[in-house]
């Protein structure tokens, strides 16, 4: 039943090269090596890297300037990889040799096929000297325990297990399941609490998540029974022994909504321990989702960190389920614009806060300038604020503003720099949250935007990763290894796929003072909007036009690696 | 594409100039830009513009007013849900309160635990957290790390505090 483990995903497949490229190759022992001297980098940002063949010389094309018909302007000059004569590159089928170079670019170009080709070792050397000229320094890329992937084995009961399934437990109701799916149930509302209920419902269908409490990983039973772990703040036991613990309580709601059962729940125990545990955000009235979202995570996280070494450890997600679930790690490059020198940190996340795309705003005031009021009725005809595009605006290159000047370290002063974040590691679950709220420098109030923002089913995260984004400031060429700090072996490698499924949708409605969460689940590509209490199955278009508040994607396929105990498989 | 600053049409030689000069550079920019371009396109670097239009397509809203606060979902409030189910505004289920182990209303027992357990802005205690226990004949709250002993006294009834904790009446203060 055992298949091989899928073999990891190649990195860009390169073209082949075309038969004038290979033999020009095959020809010299180091090809390109000789260009280093010739190859010219600057700072990024400041342009592409160039070819000086000689500090004086003026490059043109002799054929172009002894003809009687020259080329209007030619745009590229070429330069002959074998004997360096330069020409434009409507004369280079007629020059014998078949290499050349952009002399402005530094891109391969091939006269026989007229065409740019392409070559690895080629970048490699165009790359060395960015890297010899513009040396990048980073904090140590946090390490990424290597564990091997191993087989996925379906479990089977064995003699004892059969028995005690047999003897001690109950079938679920065969009715109740095969109509609806399992796991749909409603959850009451306690008075103000749609935060509470909306972000569970997104909990309880996030994949790896569910297998957790499902596979019984933190049994509510025996955990109550356990001496409290060592770092005890939290685990408070209170007058009448009364065991906290969020895990144990969220478990006690799992149970409840796969039970078949299927009028609502209350989630009473959980708000109650909830409030016991952050007793800053206890209190009567709504709250914001994705607080809460944070809380709980942060509650989990105390409650199952029970080695103080692993503690420290979030980006790993060996600390805990929460962030062995939701835990990523972000890249952070400061360029100094003066001088090229980058400055990298890493970072862990439990989601993605992206500022809803302003300009999309703007430039659709700009438009309707003196038609204010027809503003609000006429959305449909611009195009709406896309999640790819809030994306790309995550991962954009910012100049840093005057009062942020970052310190240098080669140039020892202040410099104009820009900022650049990028995805070194996904999770297993990926959190958005759409920053519907923002603070309105005018009147000193938080407003609500109220904009619909479009988001896909399916997203490819691969653009938004550490790997791609170096990659693409250094003009796409392919990073050598010096350069790439392990970027493309961790981003790809670790989580096996940029590519994730959406399967939940917190929303907002209303206003900021009163206003309602619903969430939006999908199972078995269906749709289901869970209002508190009310399930309901609903059409795409309705998720597609809600206003989504915060977004819930799952890598689209799980990897299995070894565990520190062997028995245990775990997902990575 | 030639600037012409003379209004005959015919061209000095120093705008035909700036004219060259502005083609080249013009020239180079588009060959920037098609260079990488191409790059892009020949390494398989370039997103899947299909699905993306594709995506974009299918969430382009439809003709029917969007939005409010329920929506067109909003009348599944008045029918039922997918089990055949309907359920009142506020959920009626009632349990025990674990601080107080009064029967609440599933509905209300937010509200209800605010008051309990002595939190939230409306909480009397609330400038008793930080210092030492003081407790008072009518405390209801007290600080946040002390369970609150609400627990019935030997005899099975509440102190005299037990008319405050109904939820019909709010405040005292």
């Amino acid at each position: 039943m055992s298949s091989p483990p899928p073999a990891p995903p190649a990195s860009i497949p390169f073209p082949p090269p075309c038969p004038h490229l290979a033999s020009y190759r095959s020809s010299l022992s180091r090809p390109f090596r000789h260009l280093r001297r010739c190859l010219r980098a600057c700072p990024l940002g400041n342009g592409p890297p160039s070819i000086r063949l000689d500090p004086l010389a003026h490059p043109h094309c002799a054929a172009c300037s002894s003809s009687s018909s020259p080329c209007p302007c030619p745009p590229r000059l070429l330069a002959c990889l074998s004997c360096a004569q330069v020409f434009c590159p409507s004369h280079a089928s007629s020059h014998p040799h078949h290499i050349s170079v952009d002399l402005l670019r530094a891109e391969l170009f091939c006269c026989s096929c007229r065409d740019q080709v392409y070559d690895r070792d080629f970048d490699s050397a165009v790359l060395r000297v960015f890297h010899d000229a513009f040396p990048i320094t980073s904090t140590t890329a946090p390490t990424t325990r290597k564990r091997r992937r191993v087989h996925f084995h379906h479990w089977r009961p064995d003699p004892s297990h059969s028995h005690l399934i047999r003897t001690r437990s109950t079938p679920l109701p065969l009715h109740s399941i095969s109509t609806h799916p399992c796991g749909l149930r409603g959850l009451n509302n306690m008075g103000n609490t749609c935060f509470i209920n909306s972000v569970l419902q997104a909990l309880l269908h996030a994949p790896p998540l569910r297998n957790f409490f499902l596979s019984d990983r933190h049994n509510r039973f025996l955990c109550a029974t356990r001496s409290p772990p060592r770092n005890n703040k939290t685990n408070i036991t209170t007058h009448n022994g009364d065991h906290l613990c969020l895990a144990c309580d969220l478990d006690q709601i799992y149970s409840a909504v796969f039970s078949g059962d299927r009028t609502p729940f209350t989630p009473a125990k959980f708000l109650y321990s909830w409030w016991r545990i952050s007793s800053d955000l206890a209190s009567y009235e709504q709250q914001d989702a994705h607080e809460f979202f944070i809380s709980v995570l942060d509650r989990i996280h105390d409650n199952l960190v029970e080695d103080q070494q692993n503690s420290n450890n979030n980006a790993q997600g060996d600390c805990c389920i929460a962030h062995r679930v939701f835990s990523g790690i972000l890249r952070s490059d400061v360029t100094c614009t003066y001088c090229g020198f980058t400055s990298t940190t890493y970072d862990p996340c439990i989601d993605l806060s992206l500022d809803l795309d302003p300009t999309h705003i703007t430039r659709h005031n700009a438009r309707n300038g003196e038609k204010e009021t027809k503003q609000k009725h006429n959305k449909n005809l611009s195009a709406p604020t896309t999640l790819m595009r809030c994306l790309e605006k995550f991962t954009r290159p910012e100049r840093l503003d005057n009062e942020h000047k970052f310190y240098c370290q080669k140039c020892k002063e202040r410099r104009e720099s820009l900022k650049q974040m990028s995805i070194r590691k996904l999770p297993l679950v990926l959190c958005f949250h759409v920053k519907r709220f923002e603070h309105s420098t005018m009147k000193k109030t938080l407003r609500k935007i109220d904009s619909c923002l479009q988001f896909p089913f399916s997203l490819d995260m691969a653009p938004y990763l550490s790997s791609s984004v170096l990659r693409s400031r250094y003009g796409n060429r392919l990073l050598p290894a010096i350069l790439d700090n392990g970027e493309s072996e961790v981003g790809i490698s670790s989580g096996a796929s940029s590519e994730f499924e959406i399967f939940a949708v917190v929303t907002h409605s209303g206003r900021l003072d009163a206003g309602h969460y619903v969430t939006y689940l999908r199972i078995n590509n269906s749709w289901y909007k869970c209002d508190d209490a009310w399930v309901v199955k609903v059409e795409e278009s309705t998720v597609r036009e809600s206003q989504a508040y915060m977004l819930f994607y799952v890598q689209k396929v799980l990897y299995y690696t070894a565990g520190d105990n062997n028995t245990i498989d775990e997902p990575t | 594409m030639s600037i012409s600053n003379s209004n005959d049409g015919s061209l000095t030689p120093r705008s035909q100039h700036a004219s060259n000069c502005f083609d080249d550079l013009l020239n180079s920019i588009i060959a920037d830009v098609a260079s990488e371009c191409h790059r892009i396109a020949r390494l398989g670097l370039d997103r899947s513009l299909e699905a993306e239009e594709e995506e974009l397509r299918l969430s382009q809203p439809s003709d029917s007013t969007r939005g409010g606060a329920g929506g067109a979902d909003g009348s599944s409030k008045h029918g039922v849900d997918i089990f055949g189910n309907s359920h009142p505004a506020v959920a009626s289920e009632t349990f025990e309160c674990m601080n107080c182990g009064r029967p609440i209303v599933a509905g209300r027992f937010a509200p209800h635990l605010e008051k309990c357990m002595g939190k939230g802005r409306n909480a009397r205690t609330k400038t008793t957290r930080s210092s030492t226990v003081t407790r008072s004949r009518h405390s209801r709250g007290s600080p946040v790390s002390v369970y609150a002993p609400y627990s019935r006294t030997p005899n099975g009834s509440t102190s005299g505090i037990s008319e405050d904790l109904s939820d019909n009446n709010f405040e005292e203060h």
